[in-house]
């Protein structure tokens, strides 16, 4: 009983531990300048400020950021899952010549730090004319190796004899990876999209590089209007991070069955 | 349409992958033909948020209405000062830049190894849309000469564009409370006023944000110098006196380290947690924010000095670079700057941001005038710029900013000693120094 009493209070300090921030985060939202920078871990605002909410959205064009980072973060999204699962598949089902090679090269690509990249692909990006349109802000992230090898692993997983069986029947590989394939590596599938849209949606350099228009600029590049030359406006900041934490907070809790699985390594149940 | 779809997606997957290398730099000898980002309107890349981007905003709809005729003026947030510089320096790369854009003279500099932006030179001694010799004579030749690169010929390569000075910040009430109705006149009453604040209140007197300006202020306020050409002066009897004054106050826990990036020591201030906080003069809005309109609670002075008799102190602040584009892009972006340092413009520009107006007789206007006479402590930044003085332009040097920042940390950290962190320093920054 004491054991499980002593399991309770720690999970307890754990809990509160991982949800202080974002409380803070919320309530800093409603508070004054001065008191947004208090050292005090107080949380709730001595007065409520619902006017900071007015403030930030004029600060910034937030609805069109939105409209943006969701329209971005689902394009890449989508091209993602087509790519992560045909590369997937072809790295763990077909057998071609120099494929351990090749897989090893798009891993190899992990290795290469997002800064060495950002010249060369930006002056690529205006080469191709995409400079401030949204083709920049997708088509760069449409394939990551992460994901491919997210995806392979899936698909190593699943025993042969699915794909045997398939065959005899007369399944082609395009057919058994779009009718038999797909439905079992979902798990894996939802969290490669899952990383996909948080990785688009959270982006801040990237975006902020290849775009110079309000209007074509994302959230997140929103949120640097509240930080000056000589200051943070943390109340306004803070306002701002809960909007925009928003989507990808509920997005989380609706993947989070498939995402669990998945971090459990297998698609397979016994 | 197959084919076309496949090549899509391996151009997507090796754009993504990064296996584009950089595309031919242009080498420092050669000058490339840089296109405009944007033919149709000369591009001003600036990091200007919240009131004052909205005041520079309005800034340029005056100068575009104000000019019917030639390229308009387009102002573009592109973030931090390191993001402007990754993106004019990838932009240099592909070949298309900007108008102008807000630069350090660190920033510059790796632009010119470039041929990246243009020489001043011209623009300003022009006869038709230059500066005449009565108005030249109008800036402060500081603010001017900063902007000249001795690595590139002595050539301006910029202009002044936002500048500031480094003061003390104090706040009124903690000082009274340890019997003081002034703040620290010397780096001597400095020490002296903390030492009587700690034993007052138990809580260090000084709130320090690690940075080079607040060491380069530092020694030229003893008196001292950075540089003679490409050796640095960090051994200086002035150098390290000002390493000494900063062990002194960690050894006597006299000051403590705010979190690097932050304006906690703004905060402290404001709250009264602390006495004193050295920052530029443009902070001065933030700390009246943060202060709640209580100006009599807070004040802001020159520098502790050496001898108060020949005060000095560093001047810092962004200037603009003109890019090598277009003649037509490169006169709307002059012609901008031109009114942009105007003393009408200059003067709103400093009474709406708390940056200092760089000409001489900004101090006849009645509005700056005004705004002085309203509070004791708004004069205070601007008659520190006659004996201002700016880092040095010299390639390397952003190198040994972070040299001096990190000498300065070890020696509140405990781990060194002024006098060594002051010779180790001098050693590191010109080793660095020399290699460029």
């Amino acid at each position: 009983m004491i054991g499980r009493i002593l399991l309770y209070i720690f999970l307890a300090a754990g809990m509160a531990a991982t949800t202080f921030p974002f409380l803070w985060m919320i309530t800093t939202a409603f508070k004054t300048l001065p008191e947004a920078l208090s050292p005090s871990l107080h949380l709730l605002p001595v007065q409520w400020q619902w006017r900071n909410f007015i403030e930030t959205f004029q600060a910034a064009p937030f609805g069109r950021y939105f409209f943006n980072s969701f329209l971005v973060g689902t394009a890449v999204t989508a091209a993602v899952i087509v790519s992560s699962l045909m590369a997937g598949y072809a790295f763990a089902r077909l057998d071609f010549r120099g494929r351990s090679l090749l897989f090893g090269v798009v891993l190899a690509t992990m290795m290469v730090p997002f800064e060495a990249t950002l010249i060369p692909n930006f002056a690529m990006i205006r080469r191709l004319g995409w400079y401030n349109a949204y083709p920049a802000l997708i088509v760069p992230w449409c394939a990551n190796a992460f994901s491919i090898f997210l995806m392979r692993q899936a698909f190593m997983a699943l025993p042969g004899d699915y794909f045997d069986a398939a065959k005899v029947d007369g399944c082609g590989h395009l057919r058994f990876l779009l009718r038999v394939g797909s439905p079992l590596v979902k798990p894996a599938l939802v969290t490669v999209g899952l990383f996909a849209f948080l990785g688009s949606y959270n982006s801040l350099i990237w975006p902020l590089v290849v775009t110079s228009e309000d209007t074509m600029r994302v959230v997140q590049v929103g949120l640097t209007v509240f930080s000056g030359a000589e200051g943070v406006r943390l109340h306004l900041l803070m306002c701002a991070s809960t909007i925009v934490i928003l989507p990808t907070v509920a997005l989380y809790f609706a993947a989070q069955k498939n995402f669990l699985e998945s971090s459990l390594g297998s698609g397979l149940k016994g | 349409m197959f084919r076309w779809c496949v090549w899509g997606f391996v151009c997507a997957f090796l754009t993504s992958c990064g296996s584009g290398g950089p595309a031919g730099a242009p080498s420092a000898s050669e000058k490339p033909p840089f296109k405009p980002i944007d033919p149709s309107v000369a591009v001003f890349w600036d990091r200007q948020t919240t009131e004052t981007g909205a005041l520079i905003r309005t800034l340029v709809d005056e100068f575009n209405a104000k000019r019917p005729h030639g390229l308009s003026i387009k102002i573009e947030h592109t973030g931090g000062y390191s993001d402007i510089f990754r993106k004019v320096s990838a932009s240099i790369q592909a070949g298309a830049l900007p108008a102008m854009a807000v630069a350090y003279q660190s920033m510059t500099a790796e632009y010119a190894q470039a041929g990246a932006v243009a020489d001043l030179e011209p623009f300003v001694h022009d006869a038709k849309s230059g500066l005449g010799p009565e108005e030249l004579d109008d800036f402060y030749p500081v603010v001017f000469e900063t902007n000249r690169y001795p690595d590139f010929g002595g050539k301006m390569l910029s202009f002044p564009f936002c500048k500031s000075v480094l003061m003390l910040y104090f706040n009124k009430e903690v000082l009274s409370k340890a019997g003081f109705d002034a703040p620290p006149a010397t780096w001597d009453e400095f020490i002296h006023q903390c030492r009587r604040i700690k034993a007052k209140t138990g809580k260090p007197a000084y709130a320090v944000s690690v940075d080079c300006s607040t060491i380069t202020g530092m020694i030229f306020s003893l008196g001292g110098d950075l540089c003679d050409g490409k050796r640095t002066l960090f051994d200086s009897p002035q150098a390290i006196q000002a390493f000494e004054i900063i062990e002194t106050l960690a050894k006597e826990k006299l000051g403590y380290q705010i979190t690097p990036g932050s304006y906690d020591d703004e905060t402290a201030l404001a709250q009264g947690s602390v006495a004193f906080c050295i920052r530029s003069s443009s902070g001065r809005t933030n700390v009246a924010m943060l202060m709640q309109g209580a100006q009599d609670q807070w004040g802001m002075a020159r520098l502790p000095q050496g001898d108060p008799a020949n005060p000095r102190t560093v001047l810092f602040g962004p200037n603009i670079c003109i890019f090598n584009t277009t003649p037509e892009q490169q006169q709307a972006a002059w012609d901008f700057v031109k009114f942009f340092t105007s003393r009408e413009i200059g003067v709103r520009w400093a009474l709406g941001t708390g940056y200092l107006p760089i000409r001489k007789s900004a101090a006849d206007d009645p509005g700056l005038k005004k705004f002085w006479d309203a509070w004791p402590y708004n004069r205070a930044a601007f008659d520190c710029l006659p004996f201002a003085k700016s880092e040095p332009n010299l390639g390397g040097w952003q190198e040994v900013r972070a040299l001096v920042e990190k000498a300065e940390t070890e020696v509140l950290a405990g781990l060194k000693t002024g006098r060594d962190a002051a010779i180790e320093l001098k050693r590191k920054a010109d080793a660095v120094l020399s290699t460029q």
